[in-house]
Formats: structure tokens, sequence, C-alpha cells
């Protein structure tokens, strides 16, 4: 980044809570399992069930700071491991999705020609399949679904935007006075793309990301919400969600604490990456 | 003109046939529809009675083409399997036959046909909502530029980007059916007007993200249209800001708007899988959901067929809509 967009970013309020946003739910992701003051999937029957069959609410059983779930489970460890899983998905699906993107937009717009014609046809081809089906297709195909087919499943039905605006400003660049020079100079093209042509394109590529790990927190527990991502008993804001959505009349709260973790770290991620695209492309 | 549309739509049919055979082939590798179907207590011969019938005995590469309609009908349970001639006809999707539902007993065509209704019923009401809710936010923000109430608007738009429907949903159903209970919580209702009641909850949270995409897009582009020479000439005559806003600077912010649309009709004729979920609204998305646990491999194959249909249907009329309103816009390849 450079000093004029980093600037432009700190002025940023909204942009700068987005950081802050993304931050602290990282850290969460990163620590959350650590933090936990309990194994996730242990239920407390003795404490964290109350006589009439509901689990305990929030304080009434010292050290259970959330209570517990329905399954006497504490809420607040599953909170907190779940969020190693749903960032787990969210950032490496997204390095994926990136991956695949990044390298197949720099290719079609360098090398141009026929390679681009196809690669942009086969960019038509998964933008017309219906994202949701074919993940829960795809997730019955690898009959246990993991965390890590879940990252597959959404890094590759995801990578097309990225290829497109890359190979859009590959092109661009392509056209650089320097670039030609490098070309004329005889510089294996594998250089000249990873030292000239990406740092020209990173920029909004960056925003683009980060504005995508938004959205495969949201793909990940919609996948999830269906039952169809992480599976019981394992914890993840979406599954979380799916195991308190016939307890919603109920027990409300156990669907309110993932919901807001979900917002906030959707919200923020959001913020974050529209005050990159702004600091790397000011239009006002 | 003519040129670029049958290009597009040639292209179109050639995407959607590589979407087709892709998921066709995908669902074989997803299990055995017979296993699924008859569930695990299922005898031998049954399995085998219902795999000869479906026609899911022969090699996969002939139910494929099949299934497409380049060779004759495999589908035993076809009135097309024997004609009266003793000749097969053909029953694939090129002669429009979707072949019969797995677990409805009912043709896919009469499945699709009964859910289908009920799903635009929600989308257009949705689609509604978001353009009557997101085109006022817009337009206020932009002519209250920097102003609170601008602030505000685009504050709003950004939580309701960043809410998935279903936090919103549950919530809402909580809050409005439950606590307050104005609306029903769920389900389809029995008569056409009590249709229309059960779905404006569930359209008012799925028009939530679209809503707050066009009001952003709204401000962007009018802020931008208003600098425009002939906004500041149609001023200078006098005339009042709302004509000005109205006739002259609206019709150009509304291109991006109209490819959006265009972009989310695959969306709204695919039904909103979740949003159906959590309000039981048994159209479309129920429908997707259902067909795939119980691997109803027809009915799956029409949803994906429809579904990349209304992709390159909705591009196209995208186009052809902004080309319509903008007479810059020349439509070439």
């Amino acid at each position: 980044m450079d000093s004029r967009a980093f600037r432009r970013f700190r002025r940023n309020k909204g942009a700068l809570v987005g950081l802050f946003l993304v931050i602290a739910v990282t850290a969460l992701g990163l620590l959350g399992p650590w933090l936990a003051p309990y194994d996730p999937v242990e239920q407390f029957t003795d404490s964290l069930l109350l006589a009439n069959g509901l689990p305990a609410g929030p304080g009434v059983e010292p050290g259970h700071w959330l209570g517990g779930d329905i399954l006497a489970r504490d809420e607040l460890s599953r909170l907190l491991s779940g969020a190693r899983v749903s960032m787990l998905v969210a950032y490496l699906a997204t390095a994926l999705a990136v991956l695949i993107g990044v390298g197949l937009g720099l290719l079609s717009g360098y090398v141009g020609g026929r390679t681009d014609t196809y690669l942009m046809r086969l960019v038509d081809v998964v933008l017309s399949m219906p994202f949701l089906l074919i993940a829960i297709v795809m997730q019955r195909v690898f009959d246990a679904p993991g965390i890590w087919t879940i990252c597959i499943v959404l890094g590759v039905l995801s990578w097309t935007t990225l290829a497109r605006v890359t190979r859009a400003k590959t092109m661009e660049a392509r056209e650089l006075d320097y670039i030609q020079a490098a070309r004329a100079l005889g510089l294996r093209h594998f250089r000249i793309l990873a030292r000239h042509v990406l740092p020209n394109v990173i920029g909004p590529i960056i925003a683009i990301a980060t504005i995508m790990v938004a959205r495969m927190i949201i793909a990940e527990s919609a996948l999830s919400f269906l039952n169809l991502g992480v599976r019981p008993p394992t914890a993840s804001w979406g599954s979380m969600l799916n195991e308190s959505q016939s307890l919603l009349l109920g027990l409300p709260r156990l669907t309110v604490y993932p919901a807001v973790l979900i917002s906030m770290a959707v919200f923020g991620f959001n913020l974050f990456g529209e005050g990159l695209r702004d600091a790397f492309d000011p239009k006002d | 003109m003519m040129r670029f549309i049958v290009q597009r739509a040639s292209w179109g049919v050639l995407v959607v046939m590589s979407v087709v055979t892709l998921v066709f082939f995908l669902i074989f590798v997803a299990g055995d529809p017979a296993v699924t179907i008859l569930g695990p207590q299922a005898r031998a011969e049954q399995i085998a009675d219902f795999k000869a019938k479906k026609g899911l005995d022969q090699p996969v590469p002939e139910q494929f083409m099949s299934y497409l309609g380049l060779m004759p009908c495999i589908r035993k349970d076809s009135p097309k399997y024997l004609r009266a001639d003793g000749t097969r006809g053909f029953c694939g999707i090129l002669q429009g036959d979707l072949g019969e539902s797995y677990s409805h007993h009912e043709s896919v065509a009469n499945v699709i046909g009964y859910r289908l209704p009920r799903t635009l019923l929600l989308a257009s009401l949705a689609v509604l909502f978001e353009l009557v809710i997101g085109l006022t936010a817009g337009i206020i923000a932009a002519l209250r530029r920097n102003r609170w109430s601008d602030t505000a608007i685009m504050f709003a738009t950004f939580i309701g980007i960043s809410l998935p429907t279903y936090v919103t949903g549950p919530i809402a159903l909580l809050l409005f059916a439950f606590l307050l209970g104005w609306f029903p919580f769920g389900g389809y209702g029995v008569d056409p007007l009590d249709h229309i009641y059960h779905a404006l909850l569930p359209a008012l949270i799925l028009a939530i993200a679209g809503a707050a995409t066009y009001a952003r897009v709204m401000r962007g582009e009018l802020i931008e249209t208003l600098r425009h020479d002939h906004v500041r000439t149609a001023k200078a005559k006098g005339m009042p800001m709302s004509q000005v806003v109205l006739k002259h600077a609206i019709r150009n912010a509304l291109l991006p708007i109209v490819t959006l649309i265009g972009l989310s009709l695959p969306f709204l004729v695919g039904g909103a899988i979740i949003t159906e979920k959590i309000f039981a609204w048994p159209g479309l998305g129920l429908l997707t959901i259902e067909s795939i646990e119980s691997l109803d491999a027809p009915v799956i194959m029409a949803v994906v067929l429809m579904f990349g249909v209304a992709v390159q249907v909705g591009n196209l009329l995208a186009d052809i809509a902004v080309a319509a309103l903008d007479p810059r816009i020349r439509l070439s390849d």
C-alpha cells in the first residue's frame, strides 16, 4: 500500500472501525479454543440442566457466563470454539479463491488471445451454476463433509469476480511502458508477472478478497444452517444457529449470540474492504 | 442488435448445457437415488425394480443421452418408452420432457408448475420492496448528500448488506410474529389474500440486501448525474428540483439498477432457499432442499436447468434494457 492510499485509509473512520472488528474476530478465531473455559462438546447435565428440562440461563451457574445450550453444553465455550471453525473456513476458502482467481486472471489478461477467450467462457459457466445448490450437491459427493471440503467447495465456486477484475487490471498494466520494456528486454514471463504486473493489480484484489471473507462467513454459516456444512456436535456459528432454530421462541438467546457474532464479523470485513477499495481507488 | 442477441443466446445455450452435464454426473457420484428414495429397509428386488423402471440400470452415458433427448427413451415409466408401433420415442429435455419425479409420483413439470407461482409471488413482492425502499432511500440520500439523513441511510444500507437472511429472518419472526403478532408464523395460507399476507414478512427479509444495494447504487449514480450539463440546464431554467430529479436525473441513474435487477433474476426464479426454509414457504427453494436430500435427480436437474436459463436470460435482458434506455449504447459483439 503506498503512502497516499494509507493516508486516505487512516482518515476513513468507518474503515478503521472495520479494521478493529476484523482484528477482533480474527483474534477470536485464533485464540477462541484456548479462551474457551470448557470443552465445547462436554455436557454438564448436573449443573446446566434445570429441573424443567431447560438449560440454565446466563450467569445462573458460576463459571458458565452465558449459560448452557439445549444439550447442557457451555454456550460461551461453543461460541469461542465455533469462532475458530467459522474464521478458518472463511480465510481458507478466500485464499483458495484468490489463488485460482488471480492466477487465471493474470494468465488471461497477460496472454490474451484464445487462452483469454476460453478462460472467460469458463467464468461464464461457473457463474451460471447455482452456488448453494452445487455446494450442497458437492457436500453429498464427499460423503464426510469436513471443514476442508467446505473450504474447497466455497473456494472453487467463488473465484470468478477476482478473475475478471485481475484480468481487466492486467490488460491495463500490460500496455504500460515499463512492462513493454521488460518484455522487450526478454525477461521471463513469470518474472514480469510476479515482479511488475502483480504489484499494479494487487490493490483492488486485496479489497475484493476482504469483502469476500465476509461473503464466505455468510456462505459457511448458510451451509451449516441448512445442516449441510459443519456437522454437529462440532460448533460453528452457523451450526449453532441451525441447532437453535427450533428453540427460537423458548430460548431466543441461543439464536441471538451466534447471530450477533456473525453479523459483527460480516459487518467488519465489509467495512474494512470498502475502506480499502476507496483508499486504492478514490472516486470522490 | 439481432446478431448480438443470436450470438449471446447460442453461447447461453452452450453454457447451460455444460452446467447441466456437470450436475448430471455430479449427482451420479453423490449417491444412489434408489437407495435414498426407497429407504435402507428396501429389498434388493425393490431396488432393482425401481432402477429398471427409471432406466437407472442402463450405462450412465446412455442415461445422459436419453435425458438430453438425443437417444430413444430408456425410462419405462414414460409413455414414450414404447410406442404403439413398437419403436421407442424420445423423452429428454430437448423434447421439453423433464421426466418423472422420484419422490413426488408426478411429472417434474407438474411439481415445478405447482411450486413456481409461490416462489414468483414471494419474489415479485421482494423486488417491489427492494425498488420502493431502495430507490427512495437512495434518492433521499443523494439529495441530502453529506447531511445526517444521508449518513444515517448509508449506515443503514451497510448494516442491511451485512445481515444474512438466516440472522434477520429468525429475529423478525421473533419480533413481528411472536411478540407483536402482526404477521403469521410462517407457512403459506389458504386463499390468495392470505398468501400475500403470509408472503409479506419473508419478502421484506428477502428484500433487505437488495434494497440496501439499490440505495447505494442509486445514491452514487444520482450524485454523478446531478453534475451533468443537462441537469444544470434544467435547474437554470427554473424547473423545480423535484421535476429535475424525476424527469432528467433518475432516467440515467436507473441504468445500473436495471442491470442489477436482470442479474438478480436467477435468484428470484430459483427461489430463496434459506428464506423459504425459515418461513416454511413451500416454493422452489424448499423443493430444492427436499429434492437434494432425497436425491430426486430429475427435480434437481430441472432446478439447475431453470437457474442456468434464468442467468442467461437475465444477463441478456439486462443488456437489451440498458441499450433501450440509453441510446448511446449500441449492442455489438
